[in-house]
């Protein structure tokens, strides 16, 4: 068989101009190795078709029109009716949806940062550093259901939190009943769960300071705050923007804790945009304010993202 | 290192933090074994009365653990699968193969990560409802339940991953072309290089994003939700354990709750210890999780 079609080829090639086939099967074989990339690419592109480009010009339609979601020809274009509900007067969705969302995301931000520059700085120094880290690690791989229903019940009267303030002598909080503690204690919850991977970048940003910036800060005199100050905190500035960005970008989306502890309340006191667009879909079944909301915190999220690669390009020239 | 001069300080802080991270857990683990009247209960007690495993026994009884447990297991197993294989194949061809339209389709790759999840919860949903010829849909999508009524609507909408084949094709970039030459040159199509050379190299970072992958799979609750209120039968263990918390009196259950939360956290929790480095430089890869 191999030589049976060898065998033409090479008579073929010796009969013309060596350098003229060599072209003609380099092309041929481009050409099979597209269709191959092709082949190879298929499931990846027809996956973004039907999942990725479909889905954002529907949910684009949706986000004009009004639908009562069952058969697709009832699809009415209303504009941007829906988006002029959402900011209209009278509307939940500006205060205190949207400003209930930036503080999560901001408080999460705040918290995890704390938290992750005080354990990251000390952690470098100490013994057991995997031990640690996989302490701080667990509840990353932990489902959601599960960190928000263990939390859920350490803020109930009868849990660990309160346990704790009463043995101190405080008073019980009702901390997801009262509207003022909600929205701080799903932050702290948030925080908590973000922490480790916080910790890791910011363990690999001070592992990237040279030494020798701390000897001679050493041999200058400089005390432990001086060094953290004038040189761990600077350097490690790039890992802290990092950090910063995609949590709170991260802030920006997240609903599941919020709908395991709380879905929302008390009243609207801990909903946020993109638990919104899920109740206004999937409760109400109003498929148009619910795209519409989808769209409006994108535009934020976008917003971040871009703010996110000007920064990081910029410090690329800058290096 | 430099020297601190309180190191104690140092290790106050971490033993504090890592208490604080790990004292949940204990808590979930030590009110599972509590009976229906100390949970939840006056005065707050961390310890239980007795290490019974009643709760656990009635757990796997009342949430029909083994349903949800395949459930999850195969939702997960088919997302595993498919990102393995759509990342390493695409990230073959970007990486390694020539052909027009490469910079395109790479770029697409990069700028389909700008986009979050949760726009697609309802257009995602509602696609799925409406497929065509599927669940009594008609050729339109009318009619019926579309593809909710399969298991595999759980893994649909992650089956490929960008972040997946972003990684793998920067991986594969470093394996020297001259290695994939002489094996075309052996007479090995473009499929044997991928399967004997390409996969085999990739290795480790197959390992991560497979890990990564199922973690995440595992885990997953918003999208398991819509599909089991629509499809009850394919519900996963999360949306189970919820479902039983939710609907069921929550002070008399929730030691069934924290059983269940125990076991259902158990997989992950000894597959991230065994593989622990595998899944940090994951982390690590990705950025923030």
């Amino acid at each position: 068989m191999v030589n049976a079609t060898l065998a033409p080829e090479a008579t073929e090639r010796a009969a013309r101009d060596r350098s003229a086939a060599g072209v003609r099967g380099r092309a041929r074989h481009r050409r099979r190795q597209a269709v191959v990339a092709y082949l190879f690419l298929a499931p990846t592109l027809l996956f973004y078709a039907v999942f990725l480009l479909l889905p954002l010009g529907f949910a684009l339609l949706l986000s004009m029109s009004r639908w009562a979601g069952f058969d697709l020809g009832d699809i009415e274009p209303v504009g941007l009716d829906n988006f002029a509900g959402l900011f209209a007067d009278g509307s939940t969705f500006l205060a205190p949806i949207l400003t209930n969302t930036l503080l999560f995301a901001l408080g999460t931000v705040v918290l995890a940062l704390a938290g992750s520059v005080l354990v990251a700085t000390c952690i470098d120094k100490l013994r057991f550093q995997g031990l640690w880290r996989t302490l701080y690690f667990l509840p990353i791989v932990t489902t959601v259901v599960a960190v928000g229903n263990v939390w859920k019940y350490m803020y109930e009267p009868g849990g660990l939190v309160n346990g704790v303030l009463n043995t101190l002598g405080l008073g019980s909080v009702a901390f997801l009943q009262d509207p003022d503690t909600a929205l701080p204690a799903v932050v702290v919850v948030q925080a908590w769960a973000s922490v480790g991977s916080a910790i890791l970048v910011l363990t690999a940003g001070l592992k990237s300071i040279p030494e020798s910036y701390y000897e001679a800060a050493a041999l200058d005199g400089a005390g432990a705050v001086t060094v953290f100050w004038r040189i761990t905190l600077p350097l490690l500035r790039p890992s802290l923007l990092f950090v910063c960005i995609t949590q709170f970008l991260t802030g920006l989306q997240s609903f599941a804790l919020i709908i395991v502890m709380t879905r929302g309340g008390p009243g609207d006191a801990t909903n946020v945009a993109a638990l919104e667009m899920y109740r206004q879909a999937f409760s109400y079944g109003d498929w148009g304010a619910a795209s519409a909301a989808a769209f409006v915190l994108f535009t934020v999220v976008l917003a971040v993202t871009l703010v996110q690669l000007w920064l990081f390009r910029r410090k690329g020239e800058d290096a | 290192m430099i020297r601190r001069r309180f190191p104690w300080l140092s290790y106050l802080l971490v033993v504090t933090g890592a208490v604080l991270t790990v004292v949940p857990f204990l808590d979930m683990v030590m009110t599972s074994f509590k009976g229906p009247d100390e949970a939840g209960t006056l005065p707050y007690r961390f310890l239980p009365k007795a290490f019974d495993l009643s709760n656990y026994r009635a757990a796997i009884q009342q949430l029909d653990l083994p349903v949800l447990f395949r459930n999850s297991v195969v939702a997960t197993a088919l997302i595993t699968g498919s990102v393995l294989l759509t990342s390493s194949l695409a990230g073959y061809a970007l990486a390694k193969l020539r052909f027009p339209g490469r910079d395109f389709v790479f770029r697409l790759v990069l700028s389909t990560m700008m986009f979050p999840p949760f726009l697609f919860f309802i257009p995602h949903f509602l696609i799925l409802v409406h497929w065509p010829l599927a669940g009594g849909n008609d050729l339109l999508g009318r009619g019926g339940a579309g593809l909710t009524v399969s298991i595999v609507a759980l893994a649909m909408p992650f089956l490929v991953s960008s972040f997946g084949i972003f990684l793998t094709r920067q991986f594969m970039i470093s394996i020297p072309d001259e290695v994939l030459e002489a094996a075309r040159i052996d007479g090995a199509g473009e499929f044997a290089v991928w399967w004997r050379i390409v996969v085999p190299q990739t290795r480790p970072v197959l390992v991560t994003l497979g890990l990564l992958t199922f973690v995440d799979a595992w885990n997953e609750y918003i999208w398991a939700l819509l599909i089991s209120t629509a499809n009850p039968e394919v519900m996963t263990l999360p949306v189970g354990i919820q479902f039983l918390q939710d609907y069921v009196d929550p002070t008399r259950t929730l030691p069934i709750v924290m059983a269940g939360l125990v076991l259902s956290i158990l997989p992950v929790l000894v597959l991230f210890l065994l593989l622990q480095k595998h899944y940090i430089r994951g982390v690590m890869l990705s950025g923030l999780k």
